[in-house]
């Protein structure tokens, strides 16, 4: 696994779009954020806006905040994935690799591996972020593992949104559909899909929608204390949504297995 | 002697299409074996499949008596359709991924280089060469690691005459040193001057396969002319032993058993009063079989 891993990243350090996407995920991540830690973006825009959260990069609440938001951000590392694995099928390099020796499984076991790889590092990244945020804006580090289980939970959303990109990225094995079908899904659909079934639940079980289940994991933090002053609705609860995150990364792992066991290259 | 590769009963559709139909033949250990056809005969489709890069319909293959697929194409330099490689990354570069999927080291890099002539743009991305020069990149890879047996899918595309030439030798020289070497062709000529056995490919279906010799045998005809063809042609049709007469081009072709010679036609001919002017023994090539059996 790790020799397969090696080999996934002999085909990366060198290109390009792998150093552009990874760049702008850890470059723009931390200065969106230190935006509203610095009020510089505010609610209502302009110097009357409201700013809500330049107390949220305090501890314990840093963690939320930051994991919302990278929660957005990772679709930059959602879209690397697709780029990448349609790159091997455009360019044929995917039969190549199975004419050098690597079995079909390999193929798409070196991929599965970069998924977790990138999601790792992503976790991280966040976490050290969250440290850094968290200690310049409450000034020591108590408190700081208070919700720390949070940044797990981005580790689980970004094996959720790689690991649908990967699916998509062999489902469709044209990037710029894929791409644009990620988009078209994630921004929209998804959301028409989840209002749909909510409307006739008794629970909210439209929110187990592949992606909407990682999103309900990290959801916008003040949408949370907003809620919990609404009339209590029905909610399914976080072990719930970890459950179903976890169903959809192996429905994406075993259609991809699938698709490539069964499928011309 | 267990084959290098057996090929039992292998079909393919796509859609409505039988792109090959229940093909089965052996690549013995040491051979030069051509798979020859015409365009869109099934060629790249048979070897796709024994590479698993494509799912037989029916029918199955084995490597080395039954070994494990990808293990045996760890052993196995492959060329299939187009030289695919990382357009972003240089030759160096490529191959080193080869070299790891293969789980073979890096030594013999530099030297698989210069022998495909590429040692001076090893440092060159991909998406900068020529045509010639990724076709000389993917014969490269396929050598690396020095592996038994190699599998060429049409390997002279896109070289000139120098590169061509270069490939049959070193086909020759691979062979002589023990490699078994299965090539795919349309180009005759040159599968006829380094091929060792032969299966010829129609529409899907397995014309015939065998050693050349063997494929090529009993198909030698005698041409000869003299001054009233028609005369001749009447007097031939009348000799025992005589298969097939043909008159084209001013000459008539004789096919007949394998008894019979030049000289017995010679002398059949003078005692029935014709004198021949032109008398050749004409080996048949490749080609004409090639264009008689998939005409």
């Amino acid at each position: 696994m790790i020799e397969l891993l090696r080999i996934e990243w002999l085909k990366l350090k060198q290109y390009r779009t792998f150093w552009v996407l990874m760049g702008l995920f850890m470059i723009v991540l931390p200065l969106w954020n230190y935006g509203f830690s610095a009020g510089l973006l505010k609610f209502g825009g302009g110097k009357k806006g409201v700013n809500f959260l330049t107390s949220a990069y305090t501890f314990p609440e840093v963690w939320g905040h930051l994991g919302f938001w990278a929660s957005y951000f990772i679709m930059f590392l959602s879209f690397l994935m697709i780029i990448i694995n349609t790159n091997e099928f455009t360019f044929r390099t995917n039969r190549q690799n199975v004419i050098d020796g690597w079995s079909r499984l390999q193929f798409f076991h070196g991929k599965v591996m970069l998924v977790v790889a990138m999601s790792a590092l992503a976790t991280i990244y966040l976490f050290v972020l969250g440290l850094l945020f968290g200690w310049a804006n409450s000034g020591s580090l108590n408190g700081a593992m208070t919700d720390i289980y949070k940044v797990g939970y981005f580790f689980i959303l970004s094996l959720n949104y790689l690991g649908f990109g990967l699916f998509l990225a062999i489902w469709i094995r044209k990037s710029g559909l894929a791409i644009g079908l990620f988009l078209m899904y994630s921004l929209f659909l998804e959301h028409l899909c989840y209002g749909i079934i909510n409307r006739f639940t008794v629970k909210p079980y439209g929110n187990l929608l592949p992606l909407q289940s990682s999103d309900e994991l990290l959801p916008l933090p003040w949408a949370t204390m907003a809620k919990s002053l609404l009339p209590v609705e029905s909610t399914l609860s976080m072990s719930t949504y970890v459950l179903g995150t976890m169903i959809w990364c192996l429905v994406y792992y075993l259609a991809g297995r699938t698709m490539l066991q069964k499928r011309d290259w | 002697m267990k084959p290098i590769l057996s090929i039992q009963g292998i079909s393919k559709k796509y859609g409505f299409i039988q792109a090959l139909k229940d093909v089965s033949f052996d690549v013995p250990e040491g051979s030069v074996y051509g798979i020859l056809g015409p365009n869109g005969s099934g060629k790249t489709t048979l070897l796709g499949i024994v590479l698993d890069v494509l799912l037989a319909s029916g029918g199955t293959y084995q490597w080395f008596g039954g070994m494990r697929p990808e293990d045996a194409r760890k052993q196995i330099g492959s060329l299939l359709e187009t030289p695919n490689f990382y357009h972003y990354l240089s030759a160096y570069d490529n191959l080193e991924i080869t070299a790891g999927i293969r789980g073979k080291g890096l030594d013999d890099r530099i030297a698989v280089l210069k022998q495909v002539g590429l040692f001076e743009r090893r440092d060159s991305k991909f998406l900068t060469y020529s045509l010639g020069m990724k076709q000389r990149l993917a014969i490269g890879a396929a050598l690396l690691g020095k592996p038994k047996v190699l599998v060429l899918d049409e390997p002279t595309n896109g070289l000139d005459p120098a590169g061509i030439a270069e490939i049959r030798e070193l086909i020759k020289k691979l062979n002589k040193e023990g490699y078994t070497i299965i090539i795919a062709s349309h180009l005759l000529d040159e599968v006829e001057k380094v091929c060792t056995h032969v299966a010829i490919l129609k529409k899907g279906n397995l014309l015939v396969q065998g050693p050349v010799d063997v494929v090529l045998s009993n198909e030698d005809h005698i041409e000869v002319r003299a001054a009233d063809m028609e005369a001749l042609k009447a007097v031939l049709e009348e000799m025992p032993g005589v298969k097939k007469i043909r008159l084209a081009d001013n000459t008539v072709g004789v096919l007949c058993e394998a008894y019979i010679r030049p000289e017995d036609v010679n002398s059949y001919c003078f005692n029935k009063g014709i004198v021949l002017s032109h008398l050749v023994l004409k080996k048949q090539s490749l080609e004409s079989k090639f264009i008689e059996l998939t005409k």
